[in-house]
């Protein structure tokens, strides 16, 4: 009942004409710049124009005095499922690299919103494990109450799900009996796949090649058939679009990281890689990142090795590390998860508020825009009511872009609103039933 | 002319010749006519000759020949032209997913676009009675199962051979969102975007190949036949428009980037949510779908539902209003609904603001346009295919009975109105009765038995087994088709809805459950 309540709040931009807002006396965590005590966030439209100690408050500004409290950036989840209508598995075939999480966007799923009350903004919103080459996946912010289009991250990298493992060889869920078993069922099968896929797109670019040479050479020729499995391919060796792989173990790390080199293309970032402080360094060389859990771990057998040092672990090995939550739930406060990262294994403050800021930026090739307060950066921002490292803290205001999609204090007075056009709503169809069974009762009694 | 073609045309005539009820003249004088194409005549007249209207007015002279029909005070109105229905068309089993589970392997199966409603279309008496009663003369219908519906033909709900009866075939390709079961591609909302996509893209392919090879065969390879992808070339070309089911903004939304995509001709059917988005439909014709959504019968149930839904089901019905107000180009539909759900799904409309004026042109001249008809059908006027329909009042009031219905200038009779047993109680329905399910999902088969009973196409009842149990959520019958929804706990948990859908045979059932975690196939059998 509070969850469906809480699902509706709308809150649409609440001050969608104030396009400049200044933010003062707040600790600053820049996360890229150190920490500014008594400091100022400048915004001005979309995006941060000012950052320090002393700004001025320019005329029409709204100015939000945040004294005690902390700035931090938009947090990152580079491993979301959220806002996807219907299934985000394509199953059906063991490389599904046609499919795109893209039309499937669902700006309905409050768990967006409840996102936003915990200072997350963005999420790159992958597609299942079930198969070795899954969907195109797709980066999205926040902006609840905006059509599912804005969503997306315009010129944001495109991205692909690979998946190691069980999960591809489906160990851990089967067709129904009588369907035979899909290919793969073992490591090696996964591996094939993968392999074999680009060796087809290989073939597929080299014949779209003859039959450009003989357009030129003004022969008359048939294309080859376009094929939006193998153009993803051709595009992943192409370096358009960005590998993101489920993984568990360290064999199966360092067989992607080899496919990759033999193949020609990059692991941009393995996602889970719960053993990957085995192979850090080898994965530091690739130049791949580390999505992770901090503390997940023994669920099944591929995850039996995981430890909570990981994160350290692969830090000190220089492997770009993030923070991430394959769940709705955790997506709504990775700041926690960031701050166990300086009890197992002694990260500093600034270490651990980058797993889940500028880190998953990196990943997502996103930096230039977002991950950090600094000058000239997309203003998406949490204002805290305490350091965020902190489990009692809070979030009070989180922007998108300069734009406000949660705020403590509207939430609370629009779940009231919420709640009265609910009972009304439903006092509304109960009258009505009311007065259909009178009239059917009067029409038997006549 | 050639012999034998000439011999083939005269096959042809023998049938025509020698039908008995060849249309006559008539004339119906009398009554309030409704010509759509200006404002309603008082006591007018139209005169019905050979099958068309020949003269529609206050001072029509009635020539010597005809006969006349004099329905004063009664309201004489176009035929209704349902623009979306799947009469004639087995109810998919598995709710719109494929009805047999198709083979399971690397590639695609082939679309079949080139499936044509006309050579398959199996109508009953029942079904056009049935329609009929309720003034519709004129349906468009097409499968509704699977991605590539296949195209629908436009066809008089009037006797004789099916061929005579056919306004427009094709009228449409029709292409619905739906996922086929899990482990066939393609069982994902994603990859049925993607399934269409590479569809369009193979029948480019398809009309590229085979024009190059046509100007030129030397030196290539034959273009394989491939009658799914030639089907599309006249979607391709923009002569055929593409109808799109889609009942959310969302879906609806996605359809139309699509279709731009595609750069197709296209029309919304469904368009549950169109009143959130009437700007965004300017140009695009829509077919409304009048099935509304419904309360949860259980109080529980309602308040349970969030905010969201419970707006959605009162907003649902102003969106005709909603696209009057916005000169959206709409029709009225039955789409998924019943023939009976049909009027008292347009007054519902009426009750949330569309004027009953709006009502009649959404079924009438508007979905003639949308399909490229209006020449023919749609309104009463000279020249027009003499469909029509008298009812005693008002056709969209509560009370209105129709009284008369003339199709291709014919008069078909009227189904005698079924006396309603009131003591006795309902009959007991194909679906009452215990049931034992199966469902084969990935992780393993759940044994679910559920307790059923169908009354006026209602479904209510228990559950228990393997996901917990509970009330049914609601659900309907229609025919051997039916739909319930389950509140299904799994250890571990929280509880999601299950939404059976399928279709009776006897002491059997089979079909569909879709739940989050993807759709799977289930069946069972009536305990003894």
């Amino acid at each position: 009942m509070k969850n469906a309540l809480f699902a509706l709040a709308l809150t649409i931009p609440l001050f969608a004409q104030e396009r400049v807002t200044l933010i003062r006396n707040a600790t600053i965590l820049t996360v890229t710049n150190g920490t500014i005590e008594n400091g100022s966030v400048l915004i001005r439209g979309s995006k941060i124009v000012a950052v320090g100690k002393d700004i001025a408050a320019p005329a029409n500004a709204r100015v939000i005095d945040a004294t005690g409290k902390f700035v931090l950036p938009g947090i990152i989840d580079t491993h979301s499922h959220t806002a996807v209508e219907g299934s985000v598995n394509e199953i059906s075939l063991p490389n599904t690299g046609m499919v795109r999480i893209a039309d499937a966007i669902d700006n309905n799923d409050v768990s967006a919103y409840r996102q936003l009350a915990g200072g997350t903004t963005a999420a790159l919103v992958l597609h299942g494990s079930a198969n070795a080459i899954g969907g195109q996946s797709q980066i999205l912010k926040w902006k609840w109450g905006r059509p599912a289009s804005e969503w997306l991250v315009s010129g944001a990298p495109r991205t692909i799900k690979f998946a190691l493992g069980e999960n591809p060889k489906s160990a851990n869920f089967r067709p129904p009996e009588g369907t035979p078993r899909q290919y793969p069922a073992t490591r090696m099968g996964v591996e094939e796949v993968i392999r074999k896929s680009f060796i087809d797109a290989r073939d597929y670019m080299a014949a779209w090649d003859e039959y450009e040479a003989k357009v030129k050479r003004k022969e008359t020729a048939i294309p080859p058939r376009r094929d939006l499995l193998m153009d993803t391919m051709a595009d992943i060796l192409r370096g358009k679009i960005d590998v993101h792989a489920h993984c568990y173990r360290a064999d199966e790390i360092i067989m992607l990281l080899n496919v990759a080199d033999e193949q020609g293309f990059k692991v941009r970032e393995l996602q889970h890689v719960l053993e990957g402080y085995k192979v850090g360094r080898e994965i530091a060389k690739h130049g791949a990142g580390a999505g992770t859990f901090i503390d997940w771990w023994g669920y099944k057998a591929e995850a039996y090795d995981a430890i909570p040092y990981n994160v350290a672990l692969m830090v000190r090995d220089k492997v770009l590390t993030s923070v991430n939550s394959d769940s709705d739930e955790l997506a709504r406060h990775l700041n926690h998860d960031a701050a166990k990262a300086m009890k197992y294994g002694g990260l500093t403050e600034d270490e651990a508020l980058r797993l889940c800021t500028i880190n998953p930026a990196r990943q997502l090739r996103l930096d230039n825009r977002i991950g950090s307060i600094e000058t000239g950066k997309d203003a998406d921002l949490a204002i805290w009511n305490g350091h965020p490292l902190s489990v009692y803290s809070r979030v009070d205001t989180t922007f998108i872009e300069g734009e406000v999609y949660f705020d403590r204090e509207q939430d609370l007075k629009r779940r009231e609103e919420l709640r009265k056009e609910k009972e009304e709503r439903l006092k509304k169809e109960a009258d009505e039933a009311k007065k259909d069974k009178d009239k059917e009762k009067e029409k038997k009694d006549a | 002319m050639t012999l034998r073609r000439l011999v083939a045309f005269s096959l042809l005539l023998v049938p025509l010749l020698s039908r008995a009820d060849a249309p006559g003249v008539y004339a119906i004088t009398g009554g309030t006519v409704h010509t759509v194409s200006g404002a309603p005549i008082a006591n007018g007249t139209v005169l019905i000759r050979d099958g068309l209207i020949e003269a529609v007015g206050s001072n029509v002279a009635v020539p010597a020949d005809a006969t006349i029909i004099d329905v004063a005070g009664s309201h004489v109105y176009p035929g209704l032209i349902d623009a979306q229905t799947s009469l004639g068309f087995a109810a998919p089993s598995g709710g719109g997913r494929a009805s047999a589970r198709p083979e399971r392997s690397e590639r695609p199966p082939e679309p079949t676009p080139d499936f044509l409603a006309i050579r398959n279309v199996k109508l009953t008496d029942d079904d056009a009675d049935a329609r009929r009663a309720i003034g519709v003369t004129t349906i468009v219908t097409a499968p509704s199962n699977g991605i590539f519906n296949g195209q629908s033909a436009i066809v008089n709900l009037g006797s004789g051979s099916i061929e005579s009866r056919v306004i427009k075939s094709p009228a449409a390709i029709q292409i619905a969102f739906n996922t086929r079961p899990t482990w066939t591609y393609p069982d994902s909302l994603m990859g049925v975007m993607s399934y269409i996509r590479q569809t369009f893209l193979d029948a480019q392919q398809h009309v590229t190949a085979t024009e190059i090879y046509t100007r030129s065969p030397a030196g290539f390879e034959r273009p394989q036949e491939n009658p799914g992808l030639e089907a599309l070339r006249p979607v391709l070309r923009r002569d055929l428009p593409v109808v799109f089911i889609a009942d959310s903004e969302l879906m609806m939304r996605r359809a139309m980037t699509l279709a731009r995509e595609l750069n197709v001709k296209y029309v919304l059917s469904g368009a549950r949510q169109a009143y959130a988005m009437p700007a965004d439909l300017k140009n695009v014709p829509v077919l409304v779908s009048v099935k509304w959504p419904t309360a949860p019968t259980d109080k529980d149930d309602r308040e349970d539902q969030p905010l969201r839904v419970i707006r959605d089901r009162q907003l649902a019905p102003t969106t005709p209003g909603v696209l009057a107000k916005n000169n959206v180009a709409f029709a009225l539909v039955s789409g998924a609904a019943k023939s009976s759900e049909f009027l008292p799904g347009i007054r519902k409309a009426i009750e949330n603001g569309l004027s009953a004026e709006d009502a009649l042109r959404a079924t009438t001249l508007a979905p003639a346009r949308i399909f490229g008809v209006d020449r023919q059908l749609g309104t009463l006027e000279r020249g027009k295919i003499a469909n029509l329909v008298v009812s005693d009042k008002p056709l969209f009031e509560k009370e209105a009975k129709v009284k008369r219905v003339f199709v291709d200038g014919r008069e078909i009779r009227l189904p005698a109105e079924e006396k309603k047993d009131s003591a006795a109680g309902a009959p007991a329905s194909a679906i009452d009765g215990t049931w034992a399910l199966t469902v084969r999902a990935p992780q393993g088969n759940a044994a679910i038995q559920v307790t059923l009973r169908a009354e006026d196409g209602r479904v209510t009842g228990t559950f228990s087994g393997d996901r917990g149990s509970g009330d049914i959520k609601g659900g309907s019958l229609d025919g051997t088709s039916f739909e319930f929804t389950i509140s299904a706990n799994a250890p571990d948990a929280e509880a999601s809805d299950w939404v059976f859908r399928g279709t009776l045979d006897g002491d059997a059932m089979s079909g569909t459950v879709t739940t989050t975690l993807g759709n799977f196939e289930f069946s069972g059998s009536r305990s003894k």
